[in-house]
């Protein structure tokens, strides 16, 4: 067994300690809106972000993954494979390094700044600066500006419609009822569209854009009726009413949120494992040859164990302090979050959950839909965020010169 | 743990609103005793009734200096912050009216209510009770409807608003006819002075309440 067996087997440990931190901490940003209105108890979200997160991986995540895996740096430097092998794992170190830092510390770091500002690093290193793909680094990072935007407008307008539609009108639960196959249907009309537009499961039906617009607007369509049917059913009128549908609603959305963060999410932690991977399997990057799926479910895998093992705690901790979101209000977080997720993951752009949540917050707050919000965050995230990318890509680098002089 | 969605959430001021509101109403019963203990004769707890009061007064102080404090810049909330600040102060006020006559009170102890006030002095403290008892209903009322946005709620509040208003309007008609009877008895000047300070003093009660309605009103204009 030679030095590459080695590094593949430090990769696959340090590629499972991400997935593992991912689950143990992010998954909390995007479930803690179902947690904190009360929708889901604790035991029941981390089932659904356990579940959810392996599927969405699975079944989407290969799209980011290739971009953490080739979109960044140029493939034509990893023509020599053993720089190229040291270049990705320094990158994977340099991540869990500043994840475990950041975790400790409690800074608002993203996983996916630390993972492609160390792929940063490791192109450098490995080609200079000639070697970056910037137009493709230049989408990301556009991309983490435009995320939280998007999804702050997604998530105002949505609780705006629901102010206008339900909550000032007199009969706001018969409205909420009337409206809900309408809430339960976009979530699952972008679900579908996601599982069968451009993915390996749509390929294999031989579905096309057009085809998949028809069958996700049926299936939606057909969930929001029985939606509906099960909460006149289950739901008695009340004053309340209102938000005890949005209560049942929200608990769809935690499961949206979860595939998405799973789609999303993954690639940060086996992006850089399915590139030494590929290099000590085939000694290239594997340019044509798409994600091993086995290597997705190692990272929903390891998101999941994170959930299970730690998730408690850190939902326990959000769910005390935000109390005074109610169920609507989570319901346009989450939508807006996840539909963001979603999306930046079809385009093979690695966002951050945690962010795109955040926005999602901010938009209820200024719809005025909540009783304090403090907007300041955003700078603090920012900071971090500028400071996360060249810290993550310089550590890389020294990692990468200490390995070079080793191995 | 790195959780920056829950370093977003902070204490909603209404919290603070509606602690403040319960301490001005948990006043006013001690102020009502404290204006009965002084005019029946036998009665020796008004000292304490007033001090219970200047204690309440100094924790509602607090409380407004709480929600005052930490409110940091950009903090978002349902209504502007500095309406907030000076419906605060309005309902902050109610309370300091409330000290401010028991000390009045307590200044000249001989020979206190003249007989012939006693009856019309029970009618202006009862008159300047009712809204400051109105006062937490609305606060409640109006942390409902930031919640549900819902017009029922809000016509509620206004409601309670009008309320407030007509309970004003009420006390002032008890205020005038007092001080007319003051000016018109046969007493010493220093009475009447005194009396006459008094009655101004609790009807400022309801006009500080009324204040705190507008204020209120102005928080929920679309």
């Amino acid at each position: 067994m030679g030095t590459e067996y080695y590094i593949l087997i430090a990769g696959y440990i340090l590629g499972f300690y991400m997935s593992w931190n991912i689950g143990a901490n992010d998954v909390a940003n995007s479930m803690a809106s179902a947690v904190g209105a009360k929708a889901i108890t604790i035991r029941q979200a981390i089932f659904i972000a356990g579940i959810l997160n392996i599927t969405g991986a699975v079944f989407i995540g290969s799209h980011v993954t290739n971009t953490i895996r080739k979109g960044i740096v140029s493939t034509d430097i990893l023509a020599d494979p053993h720089i190229a092998l040291i270049g990705a794992f320094s990158a994977l170190l340099a991540a869990s390094l500043w994840i475990s830092f950041a975790t400790w510390k409690s800074l608002p770091v993203s996983t996916t700044h630390s993972i492609v500002g160390a792929m940063i690093g490791f192109g450098i290193m490995a080609g200079g600066f000639s070697v970056i793909n910037f137009g493709k680094l230049g989408a990301v990072v556009l991309s983490w500006v435009i995320s939280p935007v998007f999804s702050l407008i997604i998530a105002y307008l949505m609780f705006k419609l629901i102010v206008k539609t339900i909550l000032s009108k007199v009969d706001s639960f018969a409205l909420a009822l009337k409206l809900s196959p309408f809430f339960i249907g976009i979530t699952f009309f972008i679900v579908v569209l996601s599982f069968l537009c451009k993915t390996p499961l749509g390929k294999n039906l031989a579905i096309g854009t057009p085809a998949a617009l028809v069958i996700a607007f049926i299936i939606a369509f057909f969930f929001g009726i029985a939606g509906r049917m099960l909460l006149s059913r289950f739901i008695k009128k009340s004053e309340n009413g209102a938000e005890e549908i949005f209560k049942r609603i929200q608990i769809g959305t935690s499961c949206y949120v979860a595939l998405a963060q799973g789609a999303n999410d993954v690639a940060n932690a086996i992006g850089p494992l399915a590139l030494i991977y590929f290099l000590v399997k085939t000694g290239s990057v594997g340019d044509k040859v798409p994600v091993p799926v086995f290597l997705l479910l190692f990272g929903g895998i390891g998101i999941a164990c994170g959930i299970g093992m730690a998730g408690h705690r850190v939902m326990d901790t959000v769910g005390k302090k935000i109390t005074t979101l109610n169920n609507t209000r989570g319901f346009s977080v989450d939508f807006a979050a996840a539909t963001t997720v979603l999306i930046a993951s079809k385009m093979g752009l690695p966002v951050s959950t945690t962010h795109a949540a955040v926005g999602g917050v901010l938009g209820v707050g200024l719809a005025r839909g909540l009783e304090a919000v403090n907007f300041r965050i955003i700078k603090k995230i920012m900071i971090y965020w500028i400071l996360t990318v060249p810290a993550a890509a310089i550590t890389s680098i020294i990692i990468f010169k200490i390995l070079q002089l080793i191995l | 743990m790195r959780i920056p969605f829950m370093s977003m959430f902070i204490a909603s001021p209404f919290d603070g609103l509606q602690e403040h509101a319960e301490k001005v109403k948990e006043c006013a019963w001690a102020f009502q005793q404290a204006i009965e203990c002084h005019i029946s004769e036998k009665c020796k707890t008004f000292e304490e009734f007033r001090q219970d009061v200047i204690t309440m007064e100094s924790e509602a102080d607090a409380i407004k200096r709480r929600i005052r404090g930490h409110l940091p810049k950009g903090t978002l909330m349902p209504v502007d912050k500095f309406q907030l600040f000076r419906y605060l102060r309005e309902q902050d006020r109610v309370l300091d009216a409330v000290e401010d006559s028991l000390n009045w009170l307590s200044y000249r102890s001989e020979p206190g209510i003249p007989e012939g006030l006693q009856k019309e002095f029970f009618l202006l403290v009862d008159a300047n009770i009712d809204p400051i008892e109105e006062l937490s209903i609305m606060v409640l009322e109006a942390r409902k409807y930031f919640k549900n946005f819902s017009e029922k709620q809000r016509t509620l509040v206004k409601d309670i608003i009008r309320n407030l208003r007509r309970q004003e309007h009420e006390a002032d008609k008890v205020e005038a006819m007092i001080k007319a009877k003051i000016l018109n008895m046969d007493i010493d000047p220093v009475t009447i002075f005194h009396m006459i300070r008094l009655a101004e003093i609790i009807g400022s009660i309801a006009d500080h309440a009324e204040n705190a309605g507008d204020m209120m009103r102005a928080m929920m204009a679309k």
